[in-house]
């Protein structure tokens, strides 16, 4: 077979634009007579809201305080569930929920305006804690329930097949949210073409998804919206849920203007998702020869207000809850549950990222317990070609993580015990 | 409003600024250099780096009257008229560029090093791009292609 591109080397396409500071960023794209918009965010987790623009739209330069009413079509997005409103309504659920968009024929306005608009809010008990939320009679967040998937996993006989294990270990792992802060802070343009086609520059990791949830709140065909992706500086995720696109859609097509918005690094930590944070309860065990035979996980991700991906996120860290490691007994539970805090979404790894910090603390204390290496006690339970996942998949490609292990073990300096002619 | 005069890429500017202008809203609005880029305004990711007076800067935190009488340097003014400079060729062939947003401010911190100390140790390349963050995380590459651009500045003498 004759490869063209793998195994050489390729300049990227963009690569050139890239080191002459020429690549534009949605940011670096100046129109003429074009406005300036910026976001009005909750500053409370969870409150009722009445929102009063009058002294805003008195201030000089200022053209339009957009809020729910401003939105012609479905005041809601979301990638699984339309969970978010483009503007809240009635009631904000985290700190950072989008208010009111101000356009102003300059920056100064914008900002003076924000601070004037009057937003009245009656607190409501919050929950920031996901065990708490996922107790019957916790404040609820959307609808009846905080837990909005469960996703089970069994294979086996996990109960019969602690019984015959020699050692056990049982602990509990947290990690916390993580922020993905790409490097090119939110920012986007938006203008009608002369046939009333609405134009949105933003980077963005979904143009497509974009483009529907755009014309849904714009109430128009998707053929009447244009979403242009220029340079991204990073994403990492971050940029999969909808921020500043929407706003910037209604208020170009209402001011008949350009719209332009640039996010401060502080409101783009306000305004996109971060990596789910876990609570992840795992017990595991193997025989006195080392082999795994049972592993039991609880797996509670916090998604905060909105489920973004949260489903497909805890179903990942489901499946990957063993680790490459062939266990043939396994049961795991995770959970995604909402939340008064920051809401969670896509990030590197989308759920796999996390369980790796229990499953593997795992396999160094049952080592530990057996007097075995690590390493020795990894490569014997390591998945190979031929292994059964505990989803039932049969591994019939590559599976070279022996390679990987071993590679690592010998340039940290470990040499397994085994293969120094130790007792294993 | 305030009367200042400075260098940009070699061109002489003379402007009047409002006092509270940051030398990069001058740069990127006023000017047009777009390659300026803001990445936090506060001067922690660098990305905003210019050479003034032959030293780095981030431009969010210098003000624009400040830079009165100073030459300024760019991204734009980094390349001839003829080629792209070796540490950009240096950043493209070691594969050194990827969301490209730190990539301006990298290449200069670069250029300010290697005007000044032309055969630098990876410990000093480090520690001369230290105030720039790549969150892509490529800063093996980046390392690598301030050495190989050294060697290409070398060969070129």
């Amino acid at each position: 077979m004759r490869l063209n591109s793998i195994g050489k080397k390729i300049i990227r396409v963009d690569g050139l634009s890239k080191v002459k500071g020429k690549a534009l960023y949605p940011q670096d794209i100046y129109m003429e007579g074009m406005l300036y918009g910026k976001t009005l965010r909750s500053s409370r987790p969870h409150a009722y809201i009445n929102i009063d623009t009058s002294r805003a739209e008195k201030i000089d330069g200022v053209v339009k305080v957009f809020t729910y009413k401003d939105v012609p079509g479905k005041n809601c997005h979301g990638v699984l569930f339309k969970d978010h409103e483009v503007f809240c309504s009635e009631r904000v659920r985290r700190v950072g929920d989008p208010i009111a968009f101000v356009v102003a024929t300059n920056k100064k306005a914008v900002e003076e305006a924000i601070e004037v608009i009057d937003v009245n809010y009656e607190d409501i008990e919050a929950v920031f804690d996901p065990l708490e939320a996922m107790k019957e009679e916790s404040v609820k967040i959307h609808g009846n329930s905080n837990i909005i998937y469960h996703y089970k996993l069994r294979k086996g006989d996990v109960e019969e097949a602690f019984k015959r294990c020699h050692v056990i270990v049982e602990s509990e792992y947290k990690t916390p949210m993580v922020e993905h802060a790409f490097l090119q802070p939110e920012a986007g343009i938006a203008y009608t073409e002369d046939d009333g086609t609405i134009v949105v520059c933003a980077s963005t990791q979904y143009p497509h998804f974009d483009q529907i949830e755009v014309a849904e709140a714009l109430e128009v065909n998707k053929d009447k919206v244009k979403i242009i992706n220029p340079a991204v500086g990073g994403a990492f995720g971050g940029r999969e849920d909808i921020t500043l696109q929407i706003h910037l859609a209604i208020a170009a097509k209402v001011t008949g203007r350009p719209v332009k918005a640039v996010y401060s690094r502080e409101e783009s930590f306000l305004a996109h998702s971060k990596r789910h944070s876990m609570i992840m309860r795992y017990k595991t065990g193997c025989n006195k020869d080392g082999k795994l035979l049972a592993m039991e996980a609880e797996i509670i991700g916090d998604t905060g207000a909105y489920a973004s991906w949260a489903i497909n996120v805890l179903r990942k860290a489901g499946v990957h809850a063993t680790g490459p490691y062939e266990i043939p007994n396994v049961k795991v539970d995770s959970y995604a549950v909402y939340t008064n805090n920051p809401f969670a979404g896509a990030m590197r790894g989308f759920g796999a990222t996390q369980v790796p910090i229990a499953h593997e603390q795992q396999m160094d204390m049952l080592s530990e317990k057996l007097n075995m290496d690590p390493v020795t006690f990894r490569l014997k339970n390591i998945f190979k070609k031929g292994s059964k996942t505990a989803t039932g998949q049969v591994l019939e490609e590559s599976v070279p993580i022996d390679r990987c292990i071993k590679e690592v073990a010998d340039r940290i300096g470990i040499t397994p015990l085994s293969e120094r002619g130790g007792v294993v | 409003m305030k009367k200042i005069k400075l260098t940009v890429n070699k061109k002489e500017y003379m402007l009047e600024i409002k006092e509270d202008t940051r030398l990069i809203d001058l740069l990127r609005d006023v000017l047009g250099f777009t390659g300026v880029k803001e990445g936090c305004g506060e001067g922690e990711c660098g990305a905003c780096t210019v050479i003034m007076d032959g030293d780095i800067v981030n431009s969010c935190l210098v003000l624009a009257f400040q830079a009165d009488g100073k030459e300024i340097i760019t991204i734009e003014g980094v390349e001839s008229e003829e080629e792209i400079h070796p540490i950009q060729q240096a950043f493209l062939d070691v594969g050194a560029v990827q969301c490209g947003f730190c990539t301006p401010g990298m290449i200069l911190s670069a250029k300010a090093l290697l005007d000044k100390n032309p055969s630098p140790t990876r410990e000093e390349i480090r520690a001369a791009i230290s105030g720039n963050l790549c969150r892509c995380t490529g800063y093996n590459k980046i390392v690598d292609a301030i050495e190989r651009a050294a060697l290409y500045l070398k060969r070129g003498k």
